[in-house]
């Protein structure tokens, strides 16, 4: 599948500190990507790169056709009605499906004469996700789209951005420090921290190509690449990437997603990370 | 993008809308009351120089003073509050509610999107503007036959001819450019405010040297014939033609002045040109107003647009 979205030795500084250091990914279509990573981690700063809000200091990512994009607080005008906001994004894009917008509002049930100001957390993220899909996008960016949401408002906002998925080839980057709301949706994963890229993968290949080792403190590993190591008494835990090593006494079991991220995130130095590509056959 | 502008702008529009018709009724009522006045209490031949035309023109002056005093403030303060309200809030608020992470992410260009508000706003605050101009000059001869003083009343001078549409121009694109560098509404318009005043009085100032000033040699007295000239220095020149700020003759002697009374200066006065000296007076005639009112539209023209591409240049380099 061709990337949709690219990036290549990206790297942005806010003054002194490098807010995204050196991170080249590529995103496939059609997928649903989680952006994890803990706060200040670069995850804003590679979304804003993404749709133009930033220039980067060095490299440069691509989107391949549109991208259409949610900030971290839905931006609306608080004067304007639904209806207004409609009209907006009608005026401000070359393509917009107006039709589907109202539909898809008259099914959540947010009426268009309703003031934005007047709008509950929930709805507002709706009518900010109906405007970035009205644009027909090929990539739809939102950052922490389900941040200040009650768990029934995170499920909806959830489950009609999926829905909108499976009708038509459409490419899903999303930002979340909850690991937990991205299990069920996500098919791709990209790990952030501190300003570099981590993990960039197939979620399901991921999972399969880890393994988490818990066995005495002597156990070996040895020919393991090892992402991070927990040692409590005189247990061992370890994930792992690669194939079961040839000790004995280790009990082997694949990772969950969310297992798999804190591995990561609890040791910077580790990445998982495709071959450049080109060299890639 | 002309919706979205109108959409967002309508409040100030609608508002200033408002203020400009209110204000037109109030001159044009002024305007038709006084002429009705005139028209029954003129005696044949006036203006001219006979006492019943004075009358006349005593009870105009008091009514134009009346209207005067409402909307006297008006040079300083309407283009303030039209940098604070339309020019500020232009960048600033969309910063301040995060809403340029809106806007600046649709299929419109950041500077497609700048451009438009900036040229259509730009156009509407100096049509106001020259809408203002034309309403004062249209009510003030209703008051003022012969005697004008758009030229040396520096607050009526920044009222009429090009001068507002300038202004509100000017006051604009600084509120956008604060906005820009601030990226909040309300040290942008502090910044407005501070910035118009500052302006004016550096062009009030600077406005001496828009023309070669005339000099003229006065003898019998200091005071120059024509009200409306604007006064750039004097002197006295002694009797061997040589100009001195402060003559230095010994024999008239110079007393300061009680209270309002002038009645020791100008005995000074009367004795130094009883001895041959004269007073030469530097200054702008009215017959330079235009030259004046090109001369400031020129110098705020060229700020406004150095002002917009700052605010262009810097939200483009770093929108977000």
């Amino acid at each position: 599948m061709s990337p949709v979205l690219e990036a290549t030795g990206l790297g942005v500084r806010y003054r002194r500190t490098w807010a995204l250091r050196d991170c080249s990914l590529s995103l496939p279509a059609g997928r649903v990507a989680a952006l994890v990573g803990p706060n200040g981690a670069g995850k804003t700063t590679l979304m804003h790169a993404a749709v133009g809000l930033l220039r980067p200091r060095s490299g440069g990512v691509r989107v391949a056709g549109t991208a259409a994009f949610v900030a971290q607080d839905k931006p609306l005008y608080d004067g304007f009605s639904v209806a207004d906001m409609l009209t907006f994004g009608r005026r401000t894009n070359a393509r917009w499906d107006q039709a589907s917008a109202v539909d898809r509002l008259a099914g959540l049930g947010i009426p268009l004469e309703r003031k934005v100001s007047g709008l509950s957390g929930g709805q507002r993220a709706q009518v900010a996700v109906t405007m970035a899909l009205a644009g027909r996008p090929d990539l739809l960016i939102l950052d922490e789209p389900l941040a200040n949401l009650d768990p029934l408002a995170r499920h909806d906002v959830m489950r009609s951005i999926m829905a909108e998925v499976a009708d038509r080839e459409l490419t899903v980057l999303l930002s979340s420090h909850v690991v937990s709301d991205l299990e069920e949706t996500c098919d791709w994963l990209i790990v952030l921290n501190g300003g570099r890229l981590q993990v960039s993968g197939d979620i399901e290949e991921l999972l399969r190509e880890h393994l988490v080792l818990t066995g005495p403190r002597e156990a070996t590993a040895a020919g393991v690449r090892v992402v991070s190591e927990r040692r409590t008494g005189r247990q061992t835990g370890m994930l792992v990437r690669g194939p079961l090593p040839p000790d004995p006494r280790w009990r082997a079991r694949h990772p969950g997603l969310e297992e798999l991220v804190m591995g990561y995130l609890r040791s910077p130095e580790s990445a998982a990370l495709p071959r450049p590509a080109g060299v890639d056959a | 993008m002309i919706w979205v502008t109108w959409r967002q702008h309508r409040a100030q529009i609608l508002v200033t809308a408002g203020f400009l018709a209110l204000l037109g009724l109030l001159l044009l009522g002024s305007a038709v009351e006084a002429g009705r006045y005139a028209a029954e209490h003129a005696p044949p031949g006036c203006p001219g120089p006979d006492v019943a035309c004075g009358e006349l023109e005593v009870a105009l002056g008091r009514r134009y003073g009346a209207v005067y005093t409402i909307f006297g403030w008006m040079p300083l303060v309407a283009p303030a509050l039209i940098g604070a309200f339309w020019g500020a809030p232009l960048l600033g608020r969309e910063y301040e509610r995060g809403t340029h992470r809106l806007a600046w992410t649709q299929s419109v260009s950041v500077r497609r999107w700048l451009l438009v508000k900036l040229s259509v706003l730009g156009a509407t605050v100096t049509a106001g503007g020259l809408l203002l101009s034309l309403m004062v000059s249209l009510w003030r001869p209703v008051f003022r036959k012969g005697a004008d003083s758009t030229f040396g009343n520096i607050g009526v001078f920044n009222m009429v001819g090009v001068q507002p549409g300038v202004w509100w121009l000017y006051a604009f694109m600084l509120g956008v450019a604060a906005g820009a560098l601030f990226r909040r509404t309300l040290p942008a318009m502090a910044l407005v405010v501070a910035g118009v005043t500052v302006t004016m009085f550096t062009l009030f100032q600077l406005s001496d040297h828009y023309a070669e000033p005339v000099r003229a040699e006065l003898s019998g007295d200091v005071l120059l014939a024509d009200p409306d000239a604007r006064l750039v220095g004097a002197a006295w020149v002694e009797p061997s033609g040589r100009e001195v700020t402060e003559p230095s003759v010994g024999g008239c002697p110079h007393r300061a002045d009680m209270g309002r009374s002038d009645r020791n200066a100008r005995a000074w006065e009367a004795c130094l040109f009883g001895k041959g000296y004269r007073h030469a007076v530097y200054y702008h005639p009215p017959s330079k107003f235009w030259r004046f009112q090109w001369t400031e539209a020129g110098i705020l023209t060229l700020a406004s647009a150095a002002l917009a591409g700052l605010a262009v240049r810097r939200t483009l380099r770093r929108p977000g």
